[in-house]
């Protein structure tokens, strides 16, 4: 009758809950999906025909788009934390006998899965404007991987604001305020030396700007330099930081 | 007494606010306990005291005989909590929440979907079953939220204002539920703002207002000790006459309930037969009299007004 329970079963239960409204309703599904879609649409295909060289802008906007796809991707965990919290779901979980870290576990589980998929999404897409991996599939591999682990260091920082934020909206808010100078301030769509003075300062300490590059090398070949061992850095950096923060906010929370 | 739920000078402050201010439960093991006041007067922080959800400020609290702030482990193992505002996942069906929270208690798959579908059919939702709960009327989403409080079986049940905005009709429907699968022995702790609710399904009830205690007992005893039986009558003519002859025989004020309604309250168990006979002699005649004991709302409005004024502010 009973099987075996604990963190990581219930931790997988509640990642259960968290993707099984994706095939539930095919609104939800969508609504993940247009997101990396009017994206690439918008910066690589639109953009691209102003630049006159299609071809050679979707190869070099693709992995920049990716970044800035899976990037505004990251406030999904701290904006469904806000959501449980604000609407009684989460205090349900903590009347109940599981583990304390469980609901937290099926977040990061869930969020990971669904940043994989967009991923997925994103590339598929890009294959369709014209988009070619021209590395070998260890080194594309590599590049996603690089992203997982970077969004994922973001996540817990998306954690740490959606549990100390009042409300769903008010984090939306926050995160939106951190996104910004970190997508828009790199050079991930536009070379440095286009860049305006302090923006262009900016860009090249951005870590969007080493992931960037370091897609653009991973996925079609090119000079990586130090950008992977920069980006590897900050991740490292972020998560070290951000998970004691994320997990003191999270304990605070549920007691 | 063996009691499921104890608490002992309760106290929680919000910031400046104090929520709870000494307030003691009792429930005996397998009553309902209706912990009845206004908007605002402490009912859903004393539930998320004795649900492990906050911690008191000050007092102790015993659920299933585990106190819940050293033992909240243990208090989690025996109680169900359905909350103010139904904390069902809306973008789960019904089916998938219950099987959701079987799933959380260790069940298997095939053990979790038998028990979703028995709490389904019981209450009344297996046609339901396969929408999503954002999808449901008011009345259903209350009756997914107590299916899937029960889940765990759980010994001890919170029912945070389970039919509050609910319409009479709906109300009604879910108090049979209550009485029928719940109350069933399962010691419950309700709050409400409804006397009428508190009437229906409760054993005693705890009046409660401003974080303080202002009463307790069963209904029918907060009933008799909030006020006193009044004779009502309707004279058919000569209303002034039986006024004053009400006025003689009690030596209070009549009151005037308006349609011809003449009404004073009975403090001496021979007044209403001196006041039929003087009514007799005078010849006045009565199209209706009735002795009527005080409403629940009347011992509520008469118990909550009295301790509050004799009170100092705090």
């Amino acid at each position: 009758m009973t099987a075996r329970n604990n963190a990581l079963t219930q931790g997988m239960t509640l990642t259960w809950r968290s993707l099984v409204p994706l095939r539930n309703q095919p609104g939800e599904l969508v609504q993940l999906l247009l997101q990396p879609i009017f994206m690439i649409v918008i910066f690589v295909v639109v953009f691209g025909a102003m630049t006159g060289d299609q071809g050679g802008a979707v190869q070099h906007l693709l992995p920049g788009v990716l970044t800035q796809v899976a990037l505004t991707q990251t406030i999904s965990t701290g904006l469904k934390l806000a959501e449980d919290i604000g609407n009684g779901v989460f205090d349900r979980f903590k009347s109940m006998p599981i583990a304390r870290s469980a609901p937290l576990i099926g977040r990061i589980l869930a969020d990971t899965c669904t940043m994989t998929l967009t991923v997925a999404v994103a590339l598929a897409v890009g294959a369709v404007v014209g988009f070619r991996i021209r590395t070998s599939p260890l080194e594309a591999l590599a590049g996603v991987a690089l992203l997982l682990t970077f969004t994922l260091a973001l996540g817990w920082v998306s954690a740490w604001l959606g549990l100390r934020a009042k409300s769903a909206a008010s984090m939306q808010g926050l995160a939106t305020a951190v996104l910004l100078p970190l997508t828009f301030g790199s050079t991930a769509l536009i070379p440095a030396a286009n860049l305006p003075g302090v923006l262009r300062w900016w860009s090249t300490l951005n870590p969007v700007s080493h992931l960037a590059d370091s897609m653009r090398a991973l996925f079609t070949g090119g000079p990586a330099g130090a950008h992977i061992w920069i980006t590897l850095g900050w991740a490292a950096a972020i998560t070290a930081c951000f998970v004691p923060l994320a997990v003191r906010a999270y304990s605070k929370r549920i007691r | 007494m063996n009691h499921s739920i104890e608490a002992d000078g309760l106290v929680k402050r919000y910031g400046g606010k104090t929520a709870l201010d000494g307030v003691d439960l009792a429930a005996r093991a397998g009553s309902v306990l209706a912990v009845l006041g206004p908007n605002g007067a402490g009912k859903t922080t004393a539930v998320r005291v004795l649900a492990t959800l906050v911690a008191p400020d000050g007092g102790h609290a015993r659920v299933g005989g585990h106190d819940v702030v050293r033992e909240p482990a243990k208090v989690r193992e025996l109680i169900g909590l359905t909350g103010q505002y139904a904390s069902v996942d809306e973008k789960l069906t019904g089916r998938q929440n219950l099987v959701m929270m079987g799933r959380l208690l260790g069940m298997n798959r095939a053990a979790a979907r038998a028990k979703a579908d028995d709490l389904l059919d019981r209450f009344g939702l297996r046609e339901a079953a396969g929408r999503p709960a954002g999808a449901y009327s008011g009345g259903m989403r209350r009756r997914l939220d107590l299916a899937v409080s029960l889940v765990a079986e759980p010994s001890i049940i919170f029912m945070d204002e389970p039919t509050t905005g609910l319409d009479p009709q709906v109300r009604a429907e879910l108090w049979t539920i209550v009485r029928e699968h719940i109350a069933r022995g399962a010691t419950v702790l309700l709050t409400t703002q409804y006397l009428e609710e508190a009437d229906q399904l409760a054993d005693e009830i705890v009046l409660i207002d401003h974080g303080h205690v202002g009463a307790r007992g069963t209904p029918d005893q907060l009933k008799a000790r909030a006020g006193d039986r009044r004779l009502e009558i309707r004279p058919e003519h000569d209303a002034d006459k039986a006024e004053r002859i009400l006025a003689e025989v009690t030596g209070l004020a009549p009151h005037h309930a308006g349609n011809g309604l003449i009404s004073v309250p009975v403090l001496d168990p021979a007044v209403p037969s001196a006041v039929f006979r003087r009514l007799d002699e005078a010849g006045v005649v009565l199209t209706e009299h009735a002795l009527r004991r005080p409403t629940l709302d009347e011992a509520f409005l008469a118990l909550v007004s009295a301790p509050q004024a004799g009170r100092t502010s705090s």
